[in-house]
């Protein structure tokens, strides 16, 4: 997964979660989750790793589970419930749609963000579509300056704490010192790339560029064509 | 549309993106509150209402950028540019967060459209987070098959959204810009016109 283009990987995984959003499957969804899991341990992601990113998967997973179940819709929507894939108890099924959307969306976005290069992604979305030059660097600008947002709120609290002051977490007079610098830094980041001449459209040559492979293209084919063929002779 | 993009200076687009990836960050540490509460509403077959209360952080970067910038487009692209942060960052909605951000995006631009991008004030605001709230809202019927789920709740859901919106993305985005345009950061920008200014304080100083 770590090898496909970023542009396909992620308009195929796209396609996928819309077509999981139409069917309204439980066994699809499960299917798709452990799929993603599976993928995701075969591209090398610790298994530790993973956990720590399905812990509140799985709580707001189970969360959905039980309004699923509770709060079913049955006649009082405009959709029968019946009307969708439901067979046998429709409280329980319905709990469970929701309970393996939730995994299921969240497989396929993890797929995507812990085995794609960030970088990367906005250099293959520039290339492959056609996103504009100036919001491709804006976005590779903000993103760089976020481990030093993190690194300035650190400070803001230690000052604070210093100073005998208690702040919740997420407080607004942290945030208040935060928003000004961020201001300054965008203006004085943009200064800096605009005089590195960053902000002109003029074409430009890449080091390393990003190409579309054979693989990406059997990919993103099985994924937007082949997968949604089949669910549209299995329903 | 490309000639259009063209206009936007870099200066613009970092600032929107930067908001973006503030309140991306602020959005991902409420979250973990929203998620306590999500769990502790479990048995009840409540737990969305732990993160309906903070949903109005989703449309914050929208409305302030919009309110500080004032130009047409500038709530849509900050919500999409936000939403790609959050694909960055690695988000447990999935892939469609792009989608999404466009449709809150979408929602917003539309209610300061409606306005002529004349009217910068509180209603404005809170009706573009409104707005937000609604668009997303239809779109998860579908998306998160919200449509199986009970009438009552999805009335109860949607109320207590549009009361996030309208404190976060209307109140709150509303004292953040005009606290931001007192210290006079973002002079270079609209708002900065009509902000009384105290005295400026630079980092050196």
């Amino acid at each position: 997964m770590r090898t496909l283009n970023p542009a396909c990987k992620f308009i195929s995984l796209l396609a996928v979660t819309l077509l999981l959003a139409g069917l309204k499957d439980p066994w699809w969804n499960l299917s798709a989750f452990l799929v993603s899991l599976l993928l995701l341990l075969l591209s090398g992601i610790r298994m530790r790793t993973l956990l720590l990113y399905l812990l509140p998967v799985v709580l707001a997973a189970a969360g959905m589970f039980f309004t699923g179940y509770r709060f079913t819709a049955e006649s009082a929507m405009p959709v029968r419930s019946d009307t969708f894939i439901f067979q046998g108890n429709s409280q329980l099924m319905n709990g469970i749609l929701q309970l393996s959307r939730v995994l299921a969306y969240a497989g396929l976005g993890y797929l995507f963000a812990l085995t794609t290069d960030r970088v990367f992604m906005v250099r293959s979305f520039q290339k492959q579509l056609h996103l504009p030059q100036v919001f491709a660097y804006g976005l590779l600008a903000a993103w760089g300056i976020f481990p030093h947002m993190a690194l300035e709120y650190k400070r803001t609290k230690a000052a604070f704490r210093a100073r005998g002051i208690r702040v919740y977490p997420v407080s607004p007079a942290l945030l208040a010192p935060l928003l000004v610098k961020s201001v300054r830094w965008s203006e004085e980041l943009s200064i800096a790339m605009e005089s590195k001449g960053f902000s002109s459209n003029a074409r430009r040559t890449d080091s390393s560029p990003v190409r579309v492979h054979a693989r990406d293209i059997l990919f993103t084919v099985f994924c937007c064509i082949m997968l949604p063929v089949t669910a549209l002779l299995t329903h | 549309m490309d000639r259009k993009l063209e206009t936007w200076k870099l200066k613009d687009v970092i600032m929107m993106a930067i908001l973006g990836v503030v309140f991306a960050a602020v959005y991902m540490a409420v979250f973990q509150g929203g998620l306590a509460l999500s769990t502790a509403l479990t048995p009840f077959g409540l737990s969305n209402f732990g993160f309906e209360i903070i949903y109005g952080v989703w449309f914050m970067a929208a409305t302030l950028a919009a309110y500080i910038i004032r130009k047409p487009g500038v709530a849509l692209i900050t919500e999409m540019l936000a939403s790609a942060i959050e694909l960055l960052m690695g988000n447990s909605g999935g892939l469609t967060v792009v989608l999404t951000g466009f449709i809150q995006g979408l929602g917003a631009e539309a209610v300061f459209a409606a306005f002529r991008y004349r009217k910068w004030d509180t209603v404005s605001m809170i009706l573009a987070g409104i707005a937000s709230a609604f668009l997303i809202f239809c779109y998860e019927l579908y998306y998160l098959n919200y449509i199986t789920l009970s009438p009552v709740l999805l009335i109860g859901q949607l109320t207590v959204r549009f009361i996030s919106a309208a404190i976060f993305s209307g109140i709150v985005c509303r004292l953040a810009g005009d606290a931001l345009a007192k210290t006079g950061v973002v002079r270079n920008y609209a708002i900065g016109a009509s902000a009384d200014i105290g005295k400026i304080y630079d980092e050196e100083e």
